[in-house]
């Protein structure tokens, strides 16, 4: 009888909180397909003229092209630079390592205006071009995430044993490093690399502040859509989440294609990941909101 | 041999630390030197922080910074409790497959959040229309671009990056606890009471200073929302380094050493009790 009574009451809040969480999504997909909607439950027509006007805005054209750029060129750095990193300090310098993981807590501490103000501080007039600060600004908030990220990756396969088994069968560490780490941790890595991929595409604080008015993504693009049509506004933000989730799903869908073939040479399952460690904690909110 | 190995891992590292102390540390260090010099001679001095803390503008937006996000991370809090133990309830598999969701969920923040919310509850909201047709007068005292708004908004957000903290800790009760109290006679009420709610306190509090600070650092939000209508000290701090003509970049400087130095202290004053309240349980 409790237990019955209980499931009851889950399905309610669940319910409710799923409404919460998905009505702004609905509501702005209905407004970006609707001429006009107001004081009905629904709008009462459906059109894609504001998708249309949006393809022939060559500024709407050139924000996302700029999102592009901006998240492409921020994502390799930090790739390129922080996989190695949090590797070698995860083997040799467990003190450093242990100061590391107090990075996780900085973006509450400095959100994304505080690391503005100092980075307008010493690089506004300066020599250095300001989107190479924003790309800067990028990757240090990125930094807890990502660290969180690739250190759980390679703490669930085990790398010390890895390293060690390697070392023993005469593999020096780059080549270990290369063939056997790197293979195993791709799905962590991509997992991490979509979350901050999606963080980057859609930074608003750090790019309004450094450059604002002269780099205008697709955030910046929206908020001044925003205050002169509704209607094309939502479609803005449609266009955006759909991007969004298509990129997503062309990073996973190159990645794992490259898997699928590096498991049947080897003949060997992969290490399993779990999904829900890498996932936590979210520091990355704070670099959005 | 060896020393030459160590030598070259060494190297390995340098990229990432020269790119932490050029745009983390450098920045800030010069943030907070900035603080103490003059705005007019260049000299040091303590003057800003005199203006700032005597200035009954700069004061207001920390307290409603402060109020905001007190208000959204205690309901946000309970909310995310109610949530999470209702998803306990769930089968197994539908809950892994919520946890990611809900992720992104907590990532939905930011110009398109307040913009949903315009669309639904501002000045020609659908919403807001919907219900004056009906004539009920429900949200009339309501107005999206103040701090109620702000308040609706940002629970939007806070209630799933509760959750995320909150769900994995509820996980870890094990049944077991719950079955021997029941043979022992307790009821649910007293189960939650006396063994549930103790052994998932730590975990509620680090969760409610990880809201907090979430609610203090949140920008893009409230000035999508507002612009600068409520007086908070991410829009004051913005204003003030960036703003064209009101741009003052040395107190926007020292409100944002003042921010970082009361969250550092928050962070690390409850880490440390959390390690306390930890060890004890143990």
């Amino acid at each position: 009888m409790r237990t019955k009574k209980r499931h009851y009451s889950t399905y309610i809040i669940m319910a409710l909180f799923g409404f919460y969480m998905v009505f702004p999504f609905v509501s702005t997909g209905l407004y970006a397909t609707s001429t006009e909607w107001s004081n009905s439950i629904l709008p009462r027509d459906f059109t894609v003229q504001w998708f249309a006007e949006l393809m022939k805005d060559p500024a709407f054209i050139s924000a996302v092209m700029r999102s592009i750029v901006l998240t492409f060129t921020t994502l390799a750095v930090v790739l390129v630079i922080m996989v190695p990193t949090v590797f070698i300090v995860y083997m040799y310098f467990p003190r450093v390592d242990q100061f590391m993981k107090g990075l996780v807590l900085m973006p509450y501490a400095i959100p994304g205006v505080i690391l503005a103000t100092g980075l307008l501080r010493m690089y506004s007039g300066s020599l250095i071009p300001m989107f190479a600060v924003l790309v800067g600004g990028l990757f240090i908030g990125s930094l807890p995430f990502m660290y969180q990220g690739v250190r759980n990756s390679l703490e669930s396969i085990q790398t010390k044993n890895l390293m060690e088994a390697a070392d023993l069968l005469g593999a020096s560490k780059f080549i270990a490093f290369v063939k056997i780490i790197l293979p195993n941790i791709k799905l962590g890595l991509l997992i991490t690399t979509l979350l901050i991929f999606s963080s980057f595409f859609g930074e608003f604080v750090l790019t309004n502040l450094l450059i604002g008015g002269n780099y205008e993504t697709i955030r910046i693009y929206m908020l001044r859509r925003m205050n002169e049509n509704g209607h094309l506004a939502s479609a803005v933000m449609v266009a955006y989440f759909i991007l969004l989730i298509l990129i997503s799903l062309l990073i996973t869908y190159m990645t794992s294609n490259k898997r699928r073939k590096n498991l049947r040479k080897k003949g060997e399952p992969l290490t399993e990941m779990d999904e829900a460690e890498v996932l936590l904690p979210p520091t990355e909110d704070s670099l959005t909101n | 041999m060896k020393r030459i190995q160590w030598n070259r891992k060494i190297l390995l590292l340098i990229p990432f630390f020269l790119i932490a102390a050029m745009f983390l540390i450098i920045p800030m260090v010069m943030m907070v030197t900035s603080s103490f010099t003059s705005e007019a001679t260049g000299a040091f001095t303590l003057d800003n922080y005199k203006e700032v803390l005597t200035n009954p503008f700069y004061t207001q937006a920390f307290m409603n910074s402060g109020l905001i996000s007190i208000f959204s991370s205690v309901t946000g809090l309970v909310l995310a409790i109610l949530v999470s133990y209702a998803m306990t309830n769930l089968p197994d598999k539908v809950q892994d497959k919520l946890t990611v969701y809900i992720n992104v969920a907590a990532n939905f923040a930011g110009v398109p959040l307040a913009f949903a919310f315009i669309i639904l509850l501002g000045n020609s909201g659908v919403f807001r229309l919907f219900l004056d047709n009906l004539e009920w007068p429900l949200l009339n005292n309501f107005d999206l671009y103040s701090w109620q708004g702000l308040a609706i908004t940002y629970l939007y957000f806070q209630i799933p990056l509760g959750i995320l903290f909150i769900y994995p800790s509820l996980k870890k009760i094990r049944k077991e606890w719950k079955e021997a109290a029941f043979m022992l006679g307790a009821t649910n009420w007293i189960y939650w009471r006396k063994v549930g709610l103790p052994s998932i306190m730590p975990s509620i509090a680090g969760t409610f200073v990880i809201m907090f600070a979430n609610g203090m650092g949140t920008y893009e939000t409230a000035y999508a929302l507002t612009g600068s209508n409520v007086n908070l000290v991410t829009i004051r701090i913005a204003a003030l380094v960036s703003g064209d003509i009101y741009a003052r970049p040395i107190i926007g400087s020292t409100l944002a050493v003042l921010f970082a130095v009361i969250m550092i202290v928050i962070l690390f004053v409850s880490q440390m009790l959390l390690k306390r309240v930890r060890r004890d349980l143990a």
